[in-house]
């Protein structure tokens, strides 16, 4: 109970009572939470969602159901924040706003914990990302990190044709394509130097790494762990 | 558990005007007739010889019309225990299950209040909104009384609803407790209604069959006073029905203390699956 009280919560299927004003839903919660929060701090997160406080949740689209959760969920400004998927069915301009908000929780000195298919939306709030697969945690480290662990590619340009044999026996480089043995395009899996190493033999004119966003990343785990499971 | 009291009186609140409304015009119309009923006397005895006798067995309070514990049964209380049944069991069968179902409940738990006060807040919300139907009927009652030679106290006319409120909380918390073990809340209403109509049907038909008296002494109905509580209440009766209703309350908060809510986008649960179901899954991995 001590928990809950300092805990907000958004569950990924939200399920208001239908037959509620907006209004009526917040102030149901609010009582259930012995009338902790300011009311006016909800004044200020319904007006910074847009939110409208007459309708019933049953005339409510999606997303406006969704402000909803989020308004419930840190009207309290609860210590600990568990949010999955806190923008499902927000337009842009409001998933921001929730980030915005977001943001503010923990510079308050909330703990954010918040699950999410969008692979943007967590690079750009997390600053711890766990990767979970068939309900276990499979990675766990900063996004930075993470990008840092994973496959890069590579495009190496040379300033006359060479033979790129040498290249891919580098440990973890594998050549994906070429072209007229002018241009290579390698996969480097690990470390870096190895390949560095290698290419100081060669007359290189242009050298690009490609990051990986965190979205290959966490594909990367999933087809690496179907590939184990075949 | 004030919360959830309140919410569950504001949820009922719809629930409360519509019966106390429609049950108290019903219950005008039939005070004023009864100056007209009890006028016929003898007149009425003799339209009943011409009655059907497994009628008359059924409805026996019938052969009493004309006084006023006779005409209180007859015209309400003997069939109050199944229309206002019909209230009380749907909305205990869906009191906490109902938003179980919807996935209301799974937000509701987050929140800092205990599954005990959740259970009792909402029953004593469920039980004050039946007592406000009741008590809007017996006004309905009490106050035009006067002018229709239905000539009781209040006391007496309070009287009978005392077994009304008792039988009704005992359904209630029968349908609270089958909603608690049965896979889904309409499931749990479907049974508690089917149980009511046939312990209403077999307490008349035991009047016909003499045959089917031992068994009614084992059903709620048999300790139903009806409109006859007005000469007199038995204690004994009424305070068993408020003790086994107590009893299935009690047993539903130590069921909903226990079992997993299910949470948004989960179904009912499954009854096990029979051996031929199991053969015929394994034949389609297959």
């Amino acid at each position: 109970m001590a928990v809950r009280a300092r805990t907000g919560y958004l569950p990924g299927e939200l399920a208001l009572d239908s037959n509620m004003t907006v209004e009526g839903a917040l102030r149901y919660f609010n009582t259930l939470r012995g009338n902790k929060a300011d009311w006016g701090f909800v004044h200020q997160l319904v007006e910074r969602l847009q939110l409208d406080l007459k309708p019933h949740i049953k005339n409510l689209s999606h997303g406006n159901k969704q402000k909803v959760g989020v308004v419930q969920a840190l009207m309290h400004r609860p210590e600990l924040l568990l949010l999955d998927e806190p923008t499902l069915g927000l337009d842009p301009l409001m998933q921001h706003e929730v980030y915005h908000l977001l943001r503010e929780a923990r510079a308050d000195g909330a703990t954010v914990f918040f699950s999410s298919h969008i692979i943007s939306e967590v690079e750009t709030l997390a600053e711890r990302v766990a990767i979970i697969r068939q309900g276990v945690i499979v990675e766990e480290a900063e996004p930075s990190q993470l990008v840092s662990m994973a496959i890069r590619r590579v495009w190496v340009r040379f300033k006359e044709a060479v033979d790129p044999t040498s290249l891919t026996e580098v440990e973890g480089v594998t050549l994906l394509s070429k072209s007229n043995n002018i241009a290579v395009h390698l996969q480097v899996e690990g470390e870096m130097d190895g390949l560095i190493k290698a290419l100081a033999a060669f007359p290189v004119s242009d050298f690009e790494i490609e990051r990986p966003s965190l979205e290959e990343i966490f594909l990367a785990y999933y087809e690496s762990n179907d590939k184990e499971e075949d | 558990m004030f919360a959830e009291f309140k919410h569950t009186m504001r949820r009922l609140r719809g629930q409360m005007i519509g019966w106390g409304i429609g049950l108290a015009l019903y219950v005008v119309l039939m005070v004023s007739f009864y100056s007209s009923v009890a006028r016929m006397g003898n007149l009425y005895e003799e339209l009943l010889k011409f009655y059907p006798k497994e009628m008359m067995g059924f409805f026996s309070s019938i052969r009493e019309i004309n006084t006023p514990q006779g005409y209180l049964d007859i015209y309400y209380f003997n069939y109050m225990t199944v229309i206002l049944g019909i209230f009380v069991v749907g909305a205990c069968a869906s009191l906490l299950v109902g938003d179980e179902e919807k996935g209301v409940l799974d937000l509701v738990m987050a929140h800092p209040v205990s599954r005990t006060a959740l259970f009792w807040g909402r029953l004593l919300g469920f039980v004050t909104a039946t007592a406000v139907i009741l008590l809007v009927s017996w006004l309905s009652w009490v106050i035009p009384s006067g002018r229709s030679g239905l000539e009781l106290t209040w006391i007496k006319f309070l009287q009978p609803f005392l077994p009304l409120f008792a039988e009704l909380l005992l359904f209630g918390t029968v349908a609270l407790l089958l909603s608690m073990v049965l896979p889904s809340g309409r499931m749990a209403g479907m049974t508690t209604g089917g149980l009511l109509i046939a312990n209403y049907l077999l307490i008349g038909l035991a009047n016909i069959n003499q045959d089917l008296k031992p068994i009614v002494k084992y059903t709620p109905l048999h300790y139903y006073q009806g409109g006859y509580a007005v000469s007199g209440l038995k204690w004994g009766w009424l305070a068993g029905l408020l003790a086994v209703s107590a009893i299935f309350a009690v047993l539903a908060w130590w069921r909903f203390q226990r079992r997993d809510i299910r949470v948004g986008g989960e179904g009912g649960w499954r009854l096990p699956a029979l051996p031929f179901r199991r053969r015929a899954g394994a034949g389609r991995e297959a």
